[in-house]
C-alpha cells in the first residue's frame, strides 16, 4: 500500500530552486534511503513531505492530499525526527517518550490508559525501560537517539521520516539502528523514509533507494540495481567503487583516485 | 513518575492550593508594623486582604506567566518582564504622577494603576509587533526587541525625571523602580485583575500540554500536531496580559517570575502540567512571604521605612540566579 506519493515536487527557498520536480513513493513496509551529497535538497524533500516548508506539485499521504490533511491528523499518521532533535535539559526519557502522545492529546494533557501502555511497549521494545527515569541529557548519543526514535514510535505513526539518524552515532550503534528500522518495517509495516550519508548502510538496510543530486532525482528503485558505482560517482563528484565482501556490496573512495 | 490523569490533575491543585493556604495563614501572623503574634479574626482579615490576598496573586500572576514565557522563548532565563511589561508599566505609571498626560480627559479617567496596565500592555504589543512579522513569532528576535523596549522605557524614564525636576528619593521616583505591594490599589482594581489573572491562568493551565512542545524546535512541535505559531502568540499575549495585570497592581516585583518556576521543577520536573499549578502556588507563596519579612523588618530600629517587596525579591533572587546558572553549566 502506498503511504507517500510525490509528484513534480518544487520547493524554491531564498530564490534558490531546492528541488526541481522531484517525484517519489513510500510503500507500507518498506526502508527507502535518501541518497546524495550535502545540499542536494534530502532534508527539503522530508519536510516539504510534510508540508514546512512552500511547495508546488503533487504530495498525498495515503491518497489524500497534503493541503486536505488536518496538522493533527497528519501527525497522527507520520512522525519526523529531523537531523538535531532538541534534547531539552532535565527532561526524563518518561517525559520525552510521553510527548509522543501529544497527537492524541485532550485538553489539559490528561492521559488515558491506554496512553500509557503504549509507552511502555515502546519503551520495553527499545530497551528503554531501565532509562525511564534518567534525564535525557545523561544518557550516550545512541541510548538518546533511541529515545527520539521512541517518542516518534510512540505517536504509532504508519511512517517515519527520518533525516540522516545515524549522524551522531558509532559504528556499532549505527548499526543497531538500521537493524532496528527495518525490524519495524517488516514487523509492523511501518514505511521508512530516511536521508542517510552511509552508503554501506543503506545498501545493506534499505529496500529501496532516491538518490539525489542538485534538487532532481538522480535514480530510483531496488537498492541492489540503484547503487551502482556509476550513479554514485556522479551522486557525489568523486568516483566510488564497489566490492564484495561476504556476499555483501560495500563501496568506498579509493584514495588514489580521489 | 505516574500516569496525568485527572485525578493527578485534581490531586496537584489541591495539594498546590492547601501548601498556599498554610503559607498564607502563617504570613498573617505579622502585623504592618512589624509585630509577630496570634492577631484576632479582625485584624487577620485585615492583613489577609491589605498584604498577603495582593501579594498572593501577584507572586502566582508572576509565576504562572514565567513558565509560559520560559517554554515559548525556549529560555530558562526568560521572565514576564522579558517582553517590555515592566519598563512599559513604570513610563506610564510614572508619566501619570507627573501629570505627564496634562490636564486631558484621560489622566482623569485613569488612575496610576490603569497606567500602568496600558503601559505594560502596549510595550508588550510593541514587541510582538516587532518580534512577529508576517505573524511568525521568532523568540530570539522577540527577546532582543524585548530588551529594547525596556531600555528605551527606561530612558524616557531618566528623561521625565530630569524634565519635571522630580526628586529621586523615597516617595519619588525611586518608588515606581521596585515593586512593592500597593494598599492604594482600590477593591475594584484588585479584584478585576484577579479576575484577568484566573482567566489567563485557566487558559495557560489548559495550554500546558502545548507548553511542553512548544520548547521543541518548530518542526518537531509541527510534528507533534502543534501549530506552534498560534500556541506561541496565544500563550505569551495570555502571560503578558497577565504580567500587565499583576504589575498594575504591584509595579514591577523582580525574580518571582524567573525564579518560582525553577523551584517548582525541582519538585515536579519540566513537565508544565504539573509544573504549571506547583509553580503559580510557589509564587503566591513566595510574594506573600517576601512582604511578611518586609513587614516583620520594621521591627529592627535600624529600618525606618517599609521596605518595597521589590527589594527582597531582588535580594534573594539575585544569588538565586547564580545558582541556577551554576547548575545549568553541569
Amino acid at each position: 500500500m502506498t503511504l507517500l506519493q510525490i509528484d513534480n515536487l518544487r520547493v524554491t527557498l531564498a530564490a534558490r530552486e531546492v528541488l526541481a520536480g522531484v517525484a517519489c513513493a513510500l510503500a507500507a513496509g518498506e526502508v527507502v534511503a535518501l541518497i546524495g551529497a550535502n545540499g542536494c535538497g534530502k532534508t527539503t524533500l522530508l519536510r516539504a513531505a510534510l508540508g514546512y516548508v512552500p511547495y508546488s506539485g503533487s504530495v498525498a499521504w495515503e491518497g489524500q492530499p497534503l493541503a486536505a490533511i488536518a496538522r493533527k491528523t497528519l501527525s497522527q499518521r507520520v512522525a519526523y525526527l529531523p537531523q538535531a532533535p532538541t534534547v531539552e535539559p532535565g527532561d526524563t526519557v518518561l517525559d520525552v517518550l510521553r510527548l509522543g502522545r501529544s497527537p492524541f492529546g485532550s485538553v489539559f494533557g490528561i492521559e488515558r490508559e491506554g496512553d500509557e501502555t503504549i509507552v511502555q511497549t515502546v519503551a520495553a521494545d527499545l530497551g528503554l525501560l531501565d532509562l525511564l527515569p534518567r534525564p535525557i541529557e545523561s544518557l550516550s548519543g545512541g541510548q538518546r537517539q533511541r529515545v527520539l526514535l521512541g517518542r516518534c514510535l510512540v505517536q504509532t505513526p504508519r511512517a517515519l521520516l527520518l533525516d540522516e539518524p545515524a549522524t551522531f552515532l558509532d559504528l556499532r550503534h549505527q548499526v543497531d539502528l538500521h537493524r532496528l528500522l527495518a525490524r519495524l518495517a517488516r514487523e509492523r509495516g511501518i514505511g521508512v523514509l530516511m536521508a542517510s550519508h552511509d552508503l554501506n548502510l543503506a545498501a545493506a538496510h534499505s529496500d529501496r533507494c532516491v538518490v539525489m543530486k542538485a534538487g532532481r532525482v538522480l535514480a530510483q528503485g531496488p537498492t541492489d540495481e540503484v547503487l551502482t558505482e556509476a550513479v554514485l560517482s556522479e551522486a557525489f563528484d568523486v568516483p566510488i567503487r564497489s566490492a564484495q565482501i561476504d556476499g555483501e556490496r560495500v563501496f568506498s573512495v579509493p584514495s588514489k583516485i580521489a | 513518575m505516574r500516569r496525568f490523569d485527572l485525578t493527578t490533575l485534581l490531586l496537584l491543585l489541591g495539594a498546590s492550593a492547601l501548601v498556599w493556604a498554610i503559607a498564607a495563614g502563617l504570613c498573617t501572623l505579622v502585623g504592618s508594623t512589624g509585630t509577630i503574634g496570634w492577631p484576632s479574626y479582625e485584624i487577620a482579615k485585615l492583613r489577609l486582604n491589605e498584604h498577603v490576598l495582593i501579594a498572593s496573586l501577584v507572586g502566582a500572576a508572576l509565576s504562572a506567566a514565567g513558565v509560559a514565557y520560559q517554554a515559548i522563548l525556549r529560555n530558562p532565563l526568560a521572565d514576564p518582564y522579558l517582553l517590555g511589561a515592566s519598563g512599559g508599566a513604570t513610563l506610564a505609571a510614572y508619566a501619570w504622577r507627573l501629570g505627564a498626560f496634562g490636564g486631558s480627559i484621560l489622566a482623569a479617567a485613569v488612575s496610576p494603576q490603569l497606567a500602568a496596565m496600558i503601559g505594560a500592555t502596549a510595550a508588550v504589543a510593541i514587541v510582538l509587533a516587532a518580534a512577529g512579522p508576517r505573524g511568525r513569532l521568532d523568540p530570539v528576535r522577540a527577546i532582543l526587541v524585548g530588551v529594547v523596549v525596556n531600555s528605551v522605557c527606561g530612558a524616557l524614564f531618566l528623561l521625565l525625571n530630569a524634565l519635571f525636576r522630580d526628586q529621586p528619593g523615597s516617595g519619588g521616583a525611586l518608588t515606581y523602580l521596585s515593586g512593592d505591594i500597593q494598599t492604594t490599589a482600590s477593591h475594584a482594581q484588585v479584584l478585576i485583575s484577579s479576575l484577568i489573572v484566573l482567566t489567563g491562568w485557566i487558559v495557560l493551565l489548559a495550554m500546558t500540554p502545548l507548553l511542553n512542545v512548544v520548547r521543541l524546535s518548530e518542526d518537531e512541535a509541527l510534528s507533534l500536531g502543534v501549530r506552534v505559531q498560534r500556541a506561541r502568540w496565544t500563550g505569551l499575549i495570555t502571560a503578558s496580559i497577565m504580567t500587565a495585570a499583576a504589575v498594575a497592581v504591584s509595579g514591577p516585583i523582580g525574580f518571582v517570575g524567573l525564579i518560582c518556576p525553577h523551584v517548582a521543577r525541582w519538585f515536579v520536573g519540566n513537565d508544565n502540567r504539573r509544573l504549571l499549578p506547583v509553580a503559580t502556588s510557589l509564587g503566591a507563596i513566595g510574594l506573600a512571604v517576601a512582604d511578611a519579612i518586609a513587614r516583620g523588618l520594621l521591627r529592627s530600629d535600624s529600618v525606618g521605612t517599609l521596605i518595597p517587596v521589590g527589594v527582597i525579591t531582588a535580594l534573594v533572587g539575585g544569588p538565586f540566579v547564580l545558582v541556577i546558572l551554576s547548575r545549568m553549566k553541569r
